[in-house]
């Protein structure tokens, strides 16, 4: 016999994890700590290569200049400039990797449990018919 | 007014129904125009614009994720470059790398944003974008906009660059990049495009937020509005008066085109008809689930003209100002219905 809200309850199930539960059942296989810490290292590292990236353009485009005064420029200076502005720019991104991936986390973990309350209810369901 | 309506909503019924095939469909046309302007502004490799491969990249693009198409139009960009000059093209991919690595990853959803704002610049209605978002989007969306606007410039100066000298020695070449980096850095037009946009997208947002009737046609309207003045007084300092009347005019049919799509309610993302499969110890289930909103649209639309005939016979006068009276009401229906979404 076919159980007309058993099959509801599986649709809504089966939607939910072909689309946006894909995502969700992903990250609840990490603690929130670890995901949103592999999230920041990630967007610090491609932080990184955007920077030196950029350094690179920069340096071509100064290149004819560095070449002439590769003697008497003050690379000291240079290297605290070039620094100083990696470490804004690690910063910003790492934190705002925190606040974004937190809020994600969070919100996904809702998701999944309004998902896991209909397992449950499914869950119920079996053993009802069973009994 | 009232045959609009029924109009709007025997489209969404049309799309509810079939957009499984609609939006593969819809796809390859994007991707097949976005292609062939990529070919006619930067088409140096002739290889690359014979129908059948055109055709394939299409194809490809209309049955994959919206990213395969950013990342398809990026290549070709990239091919055709390479062709003519393979160190402009590392130069090319570094600035696109850049453009990934520091904005592009983290909302891969805002991509096809960066493609559409060159693509629409050569088609003369870049303007279309910033109002759009404006509508559908939120302030943030003012970082993509930027990306694109630059990434057009870019391959505007690279290729009036490359038309001028094609030359192959290292120092040459050198001089070509700088030549390049100065162009881009140096253009004001480029700066103030990005404020403009950034502008626009602004000032529709925030009225279309407005708790007004018509709030979102007024949007669009000031977002208009505010690109035909802004590129008015840009066009005037920068000396370039003979880009007004492309600009008015394309700034008037942007805004025609969003209108349309706001009429239609086009970027809504109503979930379809959905397919899904699934099994338990006794069954294989392969079940359709149609939204329920297909099934009351009708019965909306029957309720629409009995209202109309029902005021008919009355005076001219009254029988209009019920009717906008109902439009504004009609109006109030569909704003619920964007924040329930």
């Amino acid at each position: 016999m076919l159980n007309n809200d058993k099959i509801r309850l599986m649709t809504k199930l089966a939607l939910y994890e072909s689309k946006t539960g894909k995502e969700d059942i992903r990250l609840s296989k990490y603690y929130k700590t670890d995901y949103v810490r592999y999230q920041v290292i990630k967007s610090i590292i491609a932080a990184t290569i955007g920077y030196v990236l950029i350094l690179a353009l920069i340096m071509l485009y100064k290149s004819e200049y560095l070449i002439k005064n590769a003697v008497k420029l003050d690379y000291k200076t240079i290297g605290l400039y070039v620094l100083g502005f990696y470490i804004i720019i690690v910063a910003i991104y790492g934190l705002s990797s925190i606040v974004i991936y937190s809020r994600k986390y969070d919100i996904s973990r809702k998701k999944l449990g309004r998902y896991y309350k209909l397992l449950k209810r499914l869950e119920k369901m079996y053993s009802d018919e069973s009994a | 007014m009232m045959s609009l309506l029924v109009f709007r909503e025997q489209v969404k019924n049309f799309y509810h129904r079939y957009d499984i095939y609609i939006i593969p469909v819809v796809k390859f046309l994007f991707a097949l125009v976005t292609i062939v302007t990529i070919n006619k502004e930067l088409g140096y490799d002739a290889r690359l614009k014979t129908l059948p491969v055109v055709l394939a990249l299409s194809l490809l693009c209309a049955f994959t994720p919206s990213a395969v198409m950013v990342l398809v139009a990026a290549l070709l960009a990239l091919v055709h470059v390479f062709f003519i000059s393979p160190i402009i093209s590392a130069v090319v991919l570094v600035f696109l790398m850049i453009i990934y690595f520091l904005y592009a990853r983290f909302t891969p959803n805002l991509g096809y944003i960066i493609l559409a704002i060159p693509i629409l610049y050569y088609l003369k209605i870049p303007y279309t974008i910033p109002l759009l978002l404006g509508i559908i989007s939120t302030p943030m969306a003012v970082v993509p906009t930027a990306c694109g606007v630059l990434v057009y410039y870019v391959f505007q100066v690279i290729n009036s660059a490359i038309s001028v000298q094609v030359n192959k020695s290292v120092d040459d070449i050198l001089q070509l990049y700088t030549n390049i980096i100065d162009n881009v850095i140096g253009n004001k037009q480029m700066i103030m495009s990005i404020v403009i946009f950034a502008l626009m997208l602004i000032v529709v947002y925030y009225v279309r937020r407005m708790r007004v009737d018509y709030a979102f046609e007024i949007a669009i309207g000031a977002g208009a509005l505010t690109s035909i003045l802004g590129f008015l007084i840009s066009d005037l300092i920068l000396d370039k008066a003979e880009q007004i009347l492309a600009m008015i005019l394309g700034t008037i049919v942007s805004a025609l085109i969003v209108f349309i799509v706001q009429f239609f309610q086009l970027t809504l993302d109503y979930s379809g008809v959905e397919h899904v499969q699934f099994e338990d110890d006794v069954y294989y289930y392969y079940v359709k689930a149609i939204p329920k909103m297909t099934v009351t649209t009708p019965q909306m639309k029957v309720k629409h003209i009995n209202v109309k005939n029902a005021v008919r016979g009355m005076s001219k006068f009254d029988n209009r100002h019920n009717n906008d009276l109902k439009d504004s009401f009609d109006y109030d229906i569909d704003l619920d219905n964007d924040d329930d979404n």
